[in-house]
């Protein structure tokens, strides 16, 4: 049975060596040369402290194409017209599926055409030595941003190839992303994910790791996401890891947005062990965007003015052709500059808003329900703590397409535009917490002169790309 | 009485907040819902839909791949000998083309009713009660328009 335990060091070396060997880039990881190769590295591409040690939000874009050479345009781009602090590389889909295969045909077909054959950078294929080069060639850290449910291979390779950031987990990037692997099946996958990053922390050369926090990125309670990222710092330090970048999605409220990056910090540095330095990212709206660029920098500037007042260690910046998929490089550039102009212009100011602590304790009361159940289903374990209470629905994420989640939970919009939980169906929580949701979600129904719904749940969904933050009915108290 | 209605995302898809809605919204209009979830083969619904005696089969796709999806579906339900009726909504096509069109595409792979993305639920629920030939009652009306 799967537990909440540090993989030994034979144990390590004997799936490193089984892993490395599901394809021909496997072999030429070496961690001691591995390890020299980092401390080669001058101090401005120490990821964990450049973080830690930054004095205003960092801001880091999401970006990935499938040629070396391109990419390295790509990020020096953004890192010059951009102004990013800190630097992606996304991974593309074969790779996330482990067709490597595939990833390799499509590599060559963008070598052949010059075309972007694959959705994002196949850093297995390219192997250590291009992602040394691309190490070197950007003038900045950078992470591995992906979506892998296994992504063992993919960590030897990057952290031999000297990226120091590698997000993701085993519940973030299995809930929201795949509907077949199981829970057990993913947390012992990222155990030795973390357990590397945790080898190299010991040798001097610190991993930091980033849970996804904005999971299925539509509606997600505060407390149901904090949850999550504290279980998945926990899994990643009881592993080694002792940098832990925690994150959470705007949900488009200030002040709960706030509230809840506010709550995140506190919680992770108090359920986290004391050796982890503890750090947070907000990601930008990650559900609809507006079709039309204009309204979507609107968008983007809430998030800049929420980060400006929580003050998150890092910001993930969304562009302005987000409705239309992946953007053009200029577009990329710009979503960082507004945002970078929204919080230097606010973060100087003392802005004091009503009701962030009330909300804050709400959430903090919530996450810890969730947190005291998952540790009486483990029975003091949270790895089997997490997965008996996802089975039992204790548990749960909203619009989770995993068989591991049952997704029965679903999210409203109150009064205010905070998001509360109009389908609690076996969620572990007080039911006077329950009630203050239920209370704030009848308010919005009397203002709206319509029952609580489903139709609340879903015209939410859409209200942000249709210009609004609640999805009030057309014409409020007539329908 | 009540009638069961099987709801799934076909093909590699994992779009789940549209179905999440529909199994709510035809839940609420007195339909027993299977909720296939996403990434849902086609015999997967042939399947639920022999299992459960289901009236409709309700297939979401909003990745673009519908059309190489849905080619031959019909003859995997034949096949199993599912006799309900079928609907089809999401993106259907990738790009800008035209909405008849995509209708007609799908019409001839053998769906009853051919939806966009920009459908509401009640549109689904009251074209099914129609095909079905069930009469509302006037709780379940006050119950759809509210």
């Amino acid at each position: 049975m799967i537990r909440d335990e540090r993989i030994p060091a034979d144990e390590l070396r004997r799936i490193d060596d089984e892993i490395r060997s599901n394809w021909p880039t496997g072999d030429a990881v070496d961690f001691d040369e591995a390890i020299d190769y980092h401390e080669s590295l001058p101090a401005h591409k120490q990821f964990a402290d450049v973080l830690e040690n930054a004095d205003k939000p960092l801001l880091q874009p999401r970006a990935g194409v499938p040629r070396l050479d391109d990419q390295i345009e790509l990020l020096e781009y953004l890192h010059e017209s951009g102004q990013a602090d800190l630097l992606p590389t996304t991974i593309d889909s074969y790779t996330r599926d482990n067709e490597y295969g595939k990833a390799q045909e499509g590599l060559e077909k963008a070598r052949e055409t010059g075309e972007d054959t694959l959705n994002g950078f196949p850093a297995v294929n390219h192997g250590v030595e291009d992602c040394r080069n691309l190490i070197e060639a950007i003038d900045a850290p950078i992470e591995v941003r992906h979506g892998t449910p296994d992504a063992r291979l993919l960590a030897a390779i990057t952290f031999a190839g000297g990226f120091q950031s590698f997000e993701g987990g085993p519940i973030s990037y299995n809930i929201p992303y795949t509907k077949r692997h199981g829970l057990e099946e993913t947390i012992e996958k990222w155990q030795f994910v973390d357990r590397l990053a945790g080898a190299y922390t010991e040798r001097g050369v610190r991993i930091n790791r980033e849970p996804f926090g904005p999971l299925t990125g539509t509606l997600v309670p505060p407390s149901i996401a904090i949850a999550i990222m504290i279980v998945e710092g926990q899994l990643a330090a009881t592993q080694g890891v002792r940098s832990i970048t925690l994150g959470y999605g705007q949900v488009g409220n200030v002040v709960q947005d706030v509230a809840a990056l506010n709550a995140l910090q506190k919680l992770g540095d108090e359920y986290l062990p004391d050796e982890v330095v503890v750090t947070t990212v907000f990601h930008e709206w990650m559900g609809g965007f507006p079709p039309d660029e204009a309204r979507a920098n609107g968008v983007i500037s809430l998030g800049g003015m929420t980060a400006a007042i929580a003050q998150p260690d890092k910001v993930i910046t969304k562009s302005p052709q987000e409705f239309q998929g992946v953007p053009t490089k200029e577009a990329n550039a710009s979503g960082l500059r507004t945002t970078r102009q929204v919080i230097d212009m606010a973060i100087e100011q003392e802005i004091d808003i009503d009701g962030i602590a009330e909300e804050q304790d709400l959430i903090e009361r919530e996450t810890r329900c969730l947190m005291d159940t998952i540790f009486e289903h483990g029975d003091g374990d949270v790895v089997q703590g997490t997965i008996k209470a996802f089975d039992s629905g204790a548990l749960d994420v909203p619009f989770a397409p995993s068989d591991s989640a049952r997704g029965a939970v679903l999210p409203a919009r109150d009064d205010d535009g905070r998001v509360r939980i109009f389908e609690w169906a076996d969620l572990a929580m007080d039911d006077d917490i329950k009630e203050i949701h239920k209370a704030r979600l009848s308010r919005r129904a009397d203002t709206e002169g319509r029952d609580q719904s489903f139709r609340m749940v879903a015209d939410d969904v859409d209200a942000i790309s249709d210009g609004k933050l609640i999805g009030r009915p057309q014409n409020a108290g007539d329908v | 009485m009540s009638q069961t209605v099987v709801l799934g995302v076909i093909g590699s898809d994992a779009h789940v907040v549209g179905i999440t809605i529909l199994e709510q919204a035809f839940s609420a209009a007195g339909f027993d819902v299977i909720n296939l979830g996403v990434q849902t083969s086609q015999e997967e619904f042939a399947e639920a839909a022999v299992a459960h005696d289901a009236e409709a089969v309700l297939v979401s796709s909003l990745y673009g791949h519908a059309e190489q999806d849905c080619q031959g579906f019909h003859d995997v339900l034949d096949a199993e000998g599912v006799d309900a009726l079928t609907y089809i909504g999401g993106n259907l096509a990738v790009g800008q083309d035209d909405f008849e069109q995509t209708r007609e595409t799908f019409e001839d792979l053998g769906f009853d009713r051919v939806f966009n993305s920009e459908t509401d639920p009640e549109e689904a629920i009251a074209a099914l009660r129609q095909d079905l030939q069930i009469t509302t009652t006037e709780a379940e009306r006050a119950t759809i328009s509210s």
